[in-house]
């Protein structure tokens, strides 16, 4: 029983991650309806830089981490501005093949700027501090990533249910055309989604990189969160935060009681399963395509 | 103008005198060309076309039939495993082992195919990844495929002819690509591939006119995976040696990228694309060795960057043709030469 | 039309960047030796990239000193990404185009099975794969000289050195699942069969993993009081962490992979401390005196400003000294035959790695071909540095 409860909470502690990259992934489909690939690499700069931050040029640890949410905010802007923007209506398939090729340059350049080897973020909270609850455990590093989740994601929907700003991205994702006519600055509204998209999903690389730091870290993270993302429906912000955490104690479970290799594998049976049943994902609306 | 007065016009292969020359000075050039360049470069033209046979195929599903596809390096795995296999512990000729590892790994299309019924965009992209990782997971776990220690190609015999050297194995692999070529030209301008196209463009409407979606988005999926897994086939005779850590996502990315850059929806985009694209990924190991580029690139790291990583410059270089391709020019390099030559036909005026 | 004009065209940019050079003597001439290396540059392996950098530094060390029997080690790089495909490609451009005497180590043990076939083939020697896989010597080629601890002996040493030495009864593995992993697990079944133990439990590993919990709670589960890590550098860490988290403090023990002690120390955040590793080589911050040499000649003057001097950089030399070793004493006429036959000649060589013995090759004893049965173990301790704790073991 207490390892059904350890493999629940471990389950819990990954989805977290899992959580904040799904969030950052919905936060730009929803307005835009473009799957952002580029957005485990974006994470990755942010974290890479915040720790040339921390090592080369020893800023405090407040001040690296505030400057690295700002430089993840102008990156997403700068990376709609200059590129998104400029593809001449692209259909789902030119969307994906931008944000692969955005993320293989991010890729690139930080691989070229700090070499392969293993890195290490300085960060207060050690990785495998932890809490101790009778027989069960739980990294404190874990507890951060889960409340950072669940407050993004209230954060972020009370943001797009009460204020302006949120409705405003609504109405842009529902009909770009008509949102300009009523004095939406659509282009504004782009910018300023995929900068927040940016910021949720270095969080999610900050929390990350103390225990693992080195170019390829946030793939797994991001193809775990899309999958999420996508169980959840693209368009619902509390149903990929809740896909992610059933993702990760499926996970969990599965590889503590059936297969630990095929933990992975099953990750994605799963959801494909759910696709077959719900197409939209769990949580969302179908939408039938007219003709 | 190209104009086509009646059915058999439009599907013929040799439109006029002056296409039929063309091809032949093609055929020649085909065949003439392992015995003027070097091993390597045959070694080359090899994997080339082992990755157009894919791009092709590839192209049909994403360009013709409107869907995604992020998991192909899953059939291009389940064609060489089964060949492998199927020369090894059933016996069978390369000949035979080949089309029936294809047709296992069209069969695996066509249950990938049974989702993307009701998927589109994201989540059938998600889908197919799953798939793709999933297939080389499994793969690796049984030991009836060698398990993640890999399998050694046998020695590869055409009837009594020992095919063991890259020239060799060229003649084979310009034969086979050739004939997939023409079998999918064939299949583009007949019925089926107006289907596909009419998928594309509208599903519902094509529906209501009495194309049978069901039917032909799973045949598009099986066809698609019917050349990966010849192109995986073939792959492991090139190489001699296949494990499951080849076949990565990053694979199915590189075949997806072939497909877009090349030009979707046309025969000769995913030729391109894919020559261009393999021909790039192995030109690009020695990045200091380019004769101007090198040097500038070697003192920019050395100062601004590592060194030691400066390979991570392909990575660079390839995101920025995707991203390029699809800001300038949707329609790939062979939009890009359909503009030439539009541009052209009207000079000087 | 269009499409035969695109191919057309395709052709004839081949042809025209068909530049075929024809050497005659392949990779030798009075001034030069042309030595081949493959390593992983870029992609989830680049962290090995150092061992392709390490003998680049090498080579020029020598080349500044005189160079070997007045020719200069001319040293072609690139870069596979651990990817077989390119490996294969890039050893066929530079042999056929450059023509290549030799090749030297060269990390990972898929690429180097891709091309393997390919240099036996044609009779070209390659000294010291960088994978202590038993696929280089079993059977033993005539062309191919192991010059890396295999694996299976490295665990057999670990496991021994725990039962014997160290009392342990519950020995676990946890293997990346792949075949370096699973050498290193047939290793410990194989030592602890001649105990007349068992493992008590076996936990793969794969890749692309980046939660340990479920692994280290079977392990737990299994109260193994050794556990033996045959993974990743970074799942190593992390299971050690995780462990430490979840108050499962076995004793681990490591593969030589995991065994830079200041790398592991630096990433695990000083929870690398007891681990206990067996090597390839003598460790890069020893006062060995040979090793302190390379350090001042090799690595202070020629090595990149980011590289850093450690178990990797270090490996690039440990597996070629033998090979240089023999290209001096093959003299001023050098031809691959004689290269063999010096190889084969060597005995009782010690530089900074094991002892390497060679004998003339026979076909059923893969010591002719597998130069070092020899490792010794190293205990990390606190900052980083490292306890001997046994000399060199030899293993049969």
């Amino acid at each position: 029983m207490i390892d059904f409860l350890q493999m629940v909470v471990s389950g819990v502690a990954v989805g977290s991650s899992y959580a904040l990259m799904g969030l950052a992934m919905v936060i730009i489909y929803k307005t835009s309806e473009v799957p952002n690939f580029a957005q485990g690499e974006m994470a990755l700069a942010t974290s890479f830089i915040t720790m040339m931050l921390l090592t080369a040029f020893s800023y405090p640890v407040w001040l690296a981490f505030c400057l690295a949410l700002v430089f993840a905010a102008f990156l997403g802007a700068f990376l709609e501005f200059a590129v998104l923007r400029r593809a001449k209506n692209p259909n789902i398939l030119g969307t994906i093949v931008i944000t692969i090729g955005l993320e293989m340059i991010l890729l690139g350049l930080v691989s070229w700027k700090f070499g392969a080897e293993q890195k290490t973020m300085p960060f207060p909270i050690g990785p495998y501090d932890s809490f101790i609850i009778g027989d069960l455990f739980i990294a404190k590093l874990e507890v951060l990533t889960l409340v950072s989740a669940l407050v993004l994601m209230c954060l972020l929907f009370f943001f797009f249910r009460f204020t302006r700003l949120g409705l405003a991205m609504k109405a842009t994702q529902q009909n770009a055309v008509a949102a300009k006519i009523v004095g939406v600055r659509t282009n504004r509204i782009m910018m300023v989604t995929w900068a927040i998209s940016s910021v949720v999903g270095a969080t999610a690389g900050l929390l990350i990189s103390p225990v693992i730091m080195h170019p390829f870290m946030m793939w797994d993270p991001m193809l775990k969160g899309f999958a999420a993302a996508v169980m959840g429906g693209m368009t619902s912000l509390p149903g990929a935060v809740a896909a992610a955490y059933l993702l990760g104690i499926i996970e969990n479970l599965f590889g503590g009681y059936v297969s630990i290799e095929f933990k992975s594998v099953v990750a994605f049976a799963i959801i494909v399963l759910v696709l077959c049943f719900k197409p939209s994902g769990l949580f969302a609306r179908h939408y039938v395509k007219k003709v | 103008m190209d104009m086509k007065r009646d059915y058999y016009e439009d599907v013929q292969l040799v439109t006029s005198p002056v296409v039929l020359f063309w091809l032949a000075v093609l055929m020649v050039t085909l065949l003439l060309f392992p015995f003027v360049v070097s091993n390597y470069y045959v070694y080359v033209a090899n994997y080339i076309a082992i990755n157009i046979i894919v791009a092709v195929g590839l192209n049909l599903l994403v360009g013709y039939t409107g869907q995604i596809s992020l998991g192909h390096a899953g059939f291009f795995a389940i064609g060489a495993y089964g060949t492998v296999i199927l020369m090894t512990g059933a016996g069978l000729p390369f000949l035979l082992a080949l089309p029936c590892a294809a047709l296992v790994a069209a069969g695996f299309g066509f249950l990938l195919g049974l989702p993307a019924l009701r998927l589109e965009g994201p989540y059938l992209a998600i889908a197919t990844l799953g798939f793709g990782l999933t297939i080389t997971q499994v793969i690796g776990r049984m030991e009836l495929f060698g398990g993640r220690e890999g399998l050694h190609a046998p020695d590869l015999f055409i009837g009594p002819w020992a095919v063991d050297t890259d020239r060799q194995f060229y003649f084979l692999l310009i034969g086979i690509t050739v004939l997939l070529l023409l079998g999918m030209r064939s299949l583009i301008k007949t019925r089926v591939g107006r289907a596909f196209i009419a998928i594309r463009d509208a599903d519902i409407a094509a529906q209501t006119m009495g194309v049978n979606i069901v039917f032909y988005k799973t045949l598009a999926f099986a066809v698609s995976a019917f050349y990966a897994g010849i192109g995986g086939g073939l792959y492991a005779f090139v190489l001699r040696f296949i494990e499951p850590e080849i076949f990565t996502l990053m694979m199915s990315i590189m075949f997806l990228a072939m497909v877009v850059v090349g030009g979707l929806g046309s025969l000769v985009g995913p030729v391109v694309g894919a020559g261009l694209l393999c021909w790039l990924d192995l030109k690009l190991r020695n990045i200091l060795n380019i004769p101007l580029l090198g040097d500038w690139l070697e003192t920019l790291s050395k100062s601004w960057f590592s060194i030691t990583g400066v390979s991570n410059i392909q990575y660079i270089v390839f995101g920025s043709i995707m991203v390029a391709i699809m800001l300038f020019e949707p329609l790939g390099l062979y939009g890009v030469w359909l503009r030439t030559k539009r541009y052209w036909r009207t000079w000087p005026f | 039309m269009k499409k035969s004009l695109m191919v057309l065209i395709g052709c004839m940019v081949f042809l025209l960047m068909s530049v075929s050079l024809a050497w005659s003597e392949e990779g030798v001439t009075d001034t030069e030796i042309h030595i081949g290396q493959w390593g992983p540059q870029t992609g989830p392996a680049a962290a090995w990239g150092s061992v392709a950098r390490g003998t680049g530094d090498y080579f020029k060390w020598i080349n500044s000193t005189g160079g070997i029997n007045g020719r200069k080690l001319m040293y072609h790089m690139f870069d596979d990404g651990y990817n077989p495909a390119k490996t294969l490609a890039g050893v066929k451009e530079l042999q056929e185009g450059t023509g290549i005497f030799a090749w030297a180590s060269g990390v990972g043990t898929s690429p180097g099975l891709a091309v393997k076939d390919y240099l036996m083939e044609r009779k070209i020697p390659w000294v010291g794969p960088a994978a202590g896989s038993l696929h280089w010597v079993s059977p033993p080629q005539k062309y191919l000289f192991g010059v890396y601890p295999l694996y299976y002996n490295e665990a057999r040493a670990l496991v021994g050195y725990a039962v014997e030495e160290m009392g342990k009864k519950r020995v676990a593995v946890a293997y990346l699942n792949d075949e370096y992993g699973k050498n290193g697990l047939r290793g410990a079944i194989e030592e602890l069969k001649r105990h007349g133990m068992e493992t008590v439990a076996q936990v793969p590993v794969e890749k692309s993993d980046s939660d340990m919990k479920p692994h280290v709670m079977k392990l737990r589960k299994s109260e193994a009081d050794m556990v033996l890590l045959w993974t990743t550098v970074s799942h190593a860490v992390r299971i050690v962490g995780t462990a430490k988290a979840m108050n499962f403090a076995p004793q681990f023990m490591s593969t030589s992979t995991c065994s830079d002690f200041p790398l592991m120390t630096h990433i695990s955040k000083g929870l690398w401390e007891g681990v206990i590793c067996a090597t390839f080589g003598e460790l890069p911050d020893s006062d060995h005196p040979l090793m302190q040499q390379y350090k001042k000649n090799v690595f202070d003057q020629f090595a990149a400003k980011e590289e850093r001097w450690g178990m990797f950089y270090a490996a690039g030399i440990i597996f070629i000294e033998p090979m240089i070793e023999a290209l001096k004493n093959a003299g001023p006429d050098l031809t691959r035959e004689k290269f063999v036959a010096e190889m084969e000649k060597i005995s009782g060589f010690k530089g900074i790695g094991p002892e390497v013995n060679f004998k003339p090759f026979d076909p059923d004893d893969m010591y002719s071909r597998q130069g070092t049965r020899q490792t010794f173990l190293v205990q990390c301790l606190e900052g980083g540095k490292a306890k001997r704790l046994t000399d060199w073991i030899t293993l049969d």
